[in-house]
Parts: C-alpha cells; structure tokens; sequence
C-alpha cells in the first residue's frame, strides 16, 4: 500500500513558522482568557466585586475569545498536519490570520470600549435591545469582528478543500468512502485527512450559516423595521454555535491521531471504524443542534426527539472510537511518557469525561431541571478545558521539543500536568456541582447559599492558570531558542 | 432527580478514569503477543452495550412524551400568562393552588428570556423559554403548599440576575 505517504520532505519552513506563532498567540490568550474566568468566578464566589455591567463584558469577551481561539489552535493543528499530506497555501493561511485578527480588534473594542456584553451568543434580538446599556456601534463593532473571523475561517476551509482535492480528487475519496464502501482504494487517506476532510465539509456550511444570522443582526441594528423570526434566528445561531464549537475539538483531535503513533510505534490506521465514524459525525454533528431547543416548546416535536436521539448517538462515533483505539493503542507500547503524550491523552480522557455529563443534559426531561444552569459550563468546560485546550497544550509541547518525543517528565512537567488535571477537574466539577444545585448560569450575583461552590472553582481555577503559566513559559522559551 | 444525575455523572467519570489509569498502568510494559487482537475483544459487546442502553433510555424518558400535560389528572388545567420584559415578570395568577394542574404561557415582549420554576428550597422544578412573537407552554402541579419564584433563565441584559417573581401556593 502506497498510502499515507507524506510529503513532509517538502514541507516549507515557513509552515512551522505560522504553526508556532500560531500556538504562541493561542497559549496567551487562553491565558488571558483563563484570568477572565478565574475573574468571573471570584465574583461568583463574592471574593471580587465587580459591577454586572462589566461582568457581562468579561462574560462576553471569556466566551467569544475561548471559542475563537479553540479554533484558531485547532485550524493551526489542522493546517500543521495537512501540510504532511497535502498543500494548502501559505498566502491563505496569512491571510486568515489577518482576517482574524482584525476581527479580534473591533470584539475588544465594541465590549470593552461600547460596552457591549450580548453574550458570545448574540442572541437574537439582544443586541439591538440591550435596554440602553450598549450603543448600537458596539454591537455593531462585535457583529462586525465576528463576521471578519468567520470569513477568515472560511478562507481557511475553503483552501484546505482545495488542496485535499488536489490529492485526492474529490471530498468523497479524502473522506475514505472507496475503503469504507469496500473496494480497493489505492491512496487511502490517513485519519488526519479524513478528519479534516468532515471538518471543512461542516464547519464550512456552518460559517455560511453564521455568516447569514450575523448579517442579519447587523442590518437589524440600523435598520430596525428589518427584522427575523426569533425563533429562526436561534436556530441559526445554536446550528452555528454548536456545529463551531465541536469543531475546534475535532480539529484538535488530529494531533492525537498523528503524534500519539510515534510514541506507541503502532500507525493509526484510517480503519473502516474510523472511517465510517467521521462520515457518521458528518451528518450527525449538523443535525444534532436541537438539543439546544428543548426548552422552546414550540419546536417542532421531531426534531426535538432528533436533538435527543443524536445527543446520545453522536457520542458514539468519533468519541467512543477514538478513545476505544487510542487506549488499545497504549496498552502495553512500551511508551515513554513525556508531557506531550500525557497531554494528548489527557485531551482524549477530557472529551471522553465531559460528554458524560453532556449527554445526560441532552435528554429532554433532565434539560427541564439542567438546561442554564451551571451544569452546562460544567460539561462544557470538561471536553474544551481537559479536552480541546490539553490538546492543544499537548501539541505546543511537541512543536517545542522539536516535533520527537521529549525528555522524560521533569519535576515541573509533573506538576504542571497534575496542577492542570486536578485545576480543571475541580472547575469542572465545582461548576456541574452548582448545577445540580440548580444555579443558574451567566448570572452575575450569587446569592450566599450559592457561593462556597463558586469559592472553591476559584482556588481550582487559580491552580489551572498557574500550570497553563508553567507550559506557557516552557514553550515560549524552547521556541525562542530554536528559531 | 438532580442528587441522581450528579451521582450517575460522577460515577460514569469514574469509570471511564479507572479505564484510563489501568491502561496507562500498563502502557509502559512491553507488548504480549498479538495485543491488537486481544484489544478487539471489547469491541463488539461495547458497542452493543451502547446501542441497547441507547433504546432503552430513548423509550424510557420519551414515553410519555415530557411536554405533555400531567398524566396523573384529566382536570381542565389552570391557566396562568407569564410575559417577560427587560427586567421584569409579569404573571397574572401569583396566588396558586395546591393539587391542581397549572399551565403557564409563557412569552417576552422584548428579547429571549427564560421561565424557571423555583421552589422555597431553590431547586429548579422546571422551566421553559419566554420568547418575543411565540407563546411557550409548560405544565406544573404544586404538590406543597408555599413560596415559590421565577427566575430567569435565559441571559436577557443587564439585571439578568435580578428577574425574579414571586409565587404562592395556597393549601
Ligand atoms: C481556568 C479556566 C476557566 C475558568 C475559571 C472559566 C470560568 C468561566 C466562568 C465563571 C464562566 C461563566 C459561567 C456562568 O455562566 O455563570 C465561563 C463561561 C464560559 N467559558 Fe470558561 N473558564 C475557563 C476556561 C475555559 C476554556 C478553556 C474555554 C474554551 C476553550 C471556556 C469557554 C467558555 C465559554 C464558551 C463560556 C460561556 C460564556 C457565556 O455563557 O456566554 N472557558 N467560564
Ligand atoms: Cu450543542
Ligand atoms: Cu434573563
């Protein structure tokens, strides 16, 4: 078998250079964006006083700027690897770094100079009526930063469609199906294309989506006689909302399938599972976002039932396989652990766990007592904080020790790994404790039977911040010396 | 219902992290023959495991359909109007009455907000969203006389966390 041959003798310098400043930027602001928590928290836990009004800001700029910079580490995972198989532009990728960034610009500035504080979720029509806390200009600034990332994103997609393609020929051969369907395919795509070849496919349709409510959000502000159904809108804005998030983890996820074979000596192979597992993620991830409407009982029932249907069944796939290969991988490989490999591992362990919990509240009679409770950022932050942000933390450390295994753990790699494992499991499970004592979530004041939780998920929180310091620092200065 | 949701939850993660740490346990050992193929033998009953628990649950928490009204009674229902404002609630019927089924419609006059039932204990018992232009249903039956509250469930603005009704149930 000719397949997964790499390219990787051509691979430019100037690859590893994005992808490592890429990383760079990422760690900082999930840094910076991990303080906004630890902020947030605190005031929770009424150990910090803030006015709402800027805890609503920080809660806005915490979402939009954990969420975007999920998926700039995880388009920088996906760009790495593709440039092993494939050659997606590096014009491109420049390109939507620009977009990106500008976009981050007119964010900060239309929540922290306007005042805007609509959620990451700009709910539609809360921006345009925010009782006169914001102006229009600041939720028009945020809509506006927002609409840039996403075309940003979708340069992005659509260059790494068209370098697949250029391999491959078509979407349905990266994505495996001649394997899956039985017949020989003589240039099998290895998972990291497959994986990547779903992810453009969804996350495409889905920033076109967003792009849509966006749009429409933003003429909405000046031009209030044009409006949208809300109902519409929220659909719209979930369907995008969802798809973007699990995105970024999917993305992630390629690093596990391409650094964890070097330490195991055993290929990840693109088996007929794992195949068959992504092309069910494609359709099941687009179709799963009712689960975010159980609570707007005008739905229409079918896809109610779908939303929970998928909830449970979308786990299966991707999540249930890929943890199931990754452990049978491990098992007795003789590995040698290093802060990367316990990282990635890590990140698997974390979606795995978080989608525990998230399944539960995907069931329609247990959302009537979780639904906006702080049970929900307790799962979430399960697969994004141990799952997504491991990952990613687990593939900086290894562009850091020079893309091969490392030393073995040092002192302070122990405790920062310990540090971030015990932090984020006392986060996580401080936050769906709150919930099930039915706290409600984006509430800015907490009354007192409500805050030794909140209390608790601070020191946690403080502990998180500190180990994400100590792999900052690691891979800022291993990088500066390399290059 | 919530005590078991975190029990179930917590004892789920547990299992899956004592899965994790006995393979990594062993992780570091040199391979016994034909580890791959050992490996597969879980494969089949998980997967079958996954599928029967998945129907069995779907059925079970489907049937009765959970928007329905309350099974227990066929009593015309008490209806309550619940409409939401930033920051406010308005509910026409704030003296309730124990035993008798209640349907509360519920809807917003400006943005998205959310319908959360409260009890003295500050336990959510249900919710449901207030939205502009739709009227959402939810059904309840209080079955202990006392204090109960609204709060909102769905970020709104501002005073978010400061939109609370107050409701009485009457024995
Ligand atoms: C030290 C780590 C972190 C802490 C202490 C933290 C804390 C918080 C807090 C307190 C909230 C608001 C909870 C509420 O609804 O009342 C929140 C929301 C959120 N967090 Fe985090 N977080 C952390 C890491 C992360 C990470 C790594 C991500 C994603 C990659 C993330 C994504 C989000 C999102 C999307 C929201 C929802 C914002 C909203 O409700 O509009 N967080 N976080
Ligand atoms: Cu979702
Ligand atoms: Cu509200």
């Amino acid at each position: 078998m000719a397949s997964n041959r790499t390219i990787s003798q051509t691979v430019r310098p100037v690859v590893g250079f994005a992808v490592r400043l890429t990383m760079a930027l990422s760690i900082v602001v999930f840094l910076l964006m991990m303080l906004l928590g630890l902020i947030m928290r605190m005031v929770q836990g009424s150990l910090l006083d803030i006015p709402p009004d800027l805890f609503y800001q920080i809660m806005t700029a915490h979402g939009t700027g954990m969420v975007g910079t999920a998926g700039l580490a995880g388009a920088a995972i996906m760009w790495h690897f593709l440039n092993r198989y494939v050659r997606p532009s590096v014009s491109v990728y420049w390109l939507f770094l620009a977009f990106f960034l500008t976009g981050v610009v007119l964010i900060l500035a239309g929540i922290f100079a306007g005042g805007f504080a609509g959620a990451w979720t700009f709910l539609y029509p809360l921006p345009a009526r925010s009782g006169a806390v914001w102006s229009v200009h600041a939720a028009f600034s945020f809509i506006a930063g927002l609409l840039l990332v996403g075309v940003g994103f979708l340069l992005f997609y659509l260059d790494a469609a068209r370098a697949i393609v250029g391999r491959y020929r078509n979407l349905s051969n990266a994505l495996g199906w001649p394997t899956l369907f039985g017949s020989e395919q003589a240039d099998t795509p290895p998972p990291a294309i497959v994986a990547s070849s779903a992810v453009l496919i969804i996350n495409t349709i889905a920033l076109v989506v967003g792009a849509v409510i966006l749009a429409i959000t933003a003429v909405n502000l000046y031009v209030p006689s044009l409006t949208i159904n809300p109902l519409l809108a929220k659909n719209f804005i979930y369907f995008f909302g969802h798809v973007f998030i699990n995105a970024t983890i999917y993305m992630a996820v390629i690093a596990v399938y391409e650094i964890i074979p070097v330490y195991t000596g055993r290929p990840w192979k693109s088996s007929r599972l794992l195949i068959a597992g992504w092309s069910a993620t494609l359709v099941m991830a687009l179709a799963v976002y009712p689960h975010h409407l159980f609570q707007d009982a005008v739905m229409p029932g079918w896809m109610l039932v779908t939303g929970q249907i998928l909830s449970f069944a979308s786990g299966i796939p991707v999540i249930v396989i890929t943890t199931y290969a990754l452990l049978s991988y491990l098992h007795r490989s003789e590995i040698r652990w290093d802060l990367t490999s316990a990282l990635l591992t890590l990140g698997v362990f974390g979606w795995a766990g978080g989608v525990i919990p998230a399944i539960i509240d995907g069931m329609i009679v247990v959302n009537k007592v979780m639904h906006n409770t702080l049970w929900v950022p307790g799962h979430f932050h399960f697969y994004l904080l141990l799952g997504m942000v491991a990952m990613a933390l687990g593939f900086a450390t290894w562009l850091a020790q020079g893309e091969k295994p490392g030393t073995a753990m040092t002192l302070s790699h122990k405790l920062a790994l310990g540090g971030f494992l015990l932090g984020g499991l006392g986060v996580v499970l401080t936050f769906l404790y709150s919930g099930k004592e039915s706290v409600p979530r984006r509430w800015a004041v907490h009354v007192p039977e409500w805050t030794a939780p909140d209390q608790l998920g601070s020191v946690f929180a403080a502990v998180v911040v500190a180990a994400t310091i100590v792999i900052a620092i690691q891979y800022m200065s291993r990088c500066a010396r390399s290059s | 219902m919530q005590e078991f949701l975190w029990l179930l939850t917590l004892s789920l993660v547990a299992l899956l992290a004592v899965i994790f740490v006995a393979v990594i346990r062993q992780a570091a050992m040199p391979a016994a023959a034909a580890v791959p193929a050992r490996s597969g033998r879980y494969r089949q009953p998980l997967f079958w495991g996954l599928i029967i628990v998945g129907v069995a649950v779907t059925y079970g928490t489907l049937v009765p359909w959970p928007y329905s009204p309350d099974p227990r009674t066929t009593d015309t229902p008490l209806r309550v109007n619940a409409i939401s404002e930033q920051w406010s609630w308005s509910v026409d019927h704030t003296e309730l009455p124990l035993n008798k089924p209640i349907v509360f419609f519920v809807t917003s006059r400006d943005v998205n907000h959310g319908f959360g039932l409260y009890d003295s204990d500050r336990r959510l018992l249900t919710q449901v969203q207030a939205m502009p232009g739709y009227v959402n249903k939810v059904h309840y039956t209080f079955t202990k006389p006392g204090q109960y509250r609204v709060l909102c469930l769905e970020y709104c603005g501002l005073i978010h966390h400061d939109m609370i009704a107050e409701l009485t149930v009457k024995p």
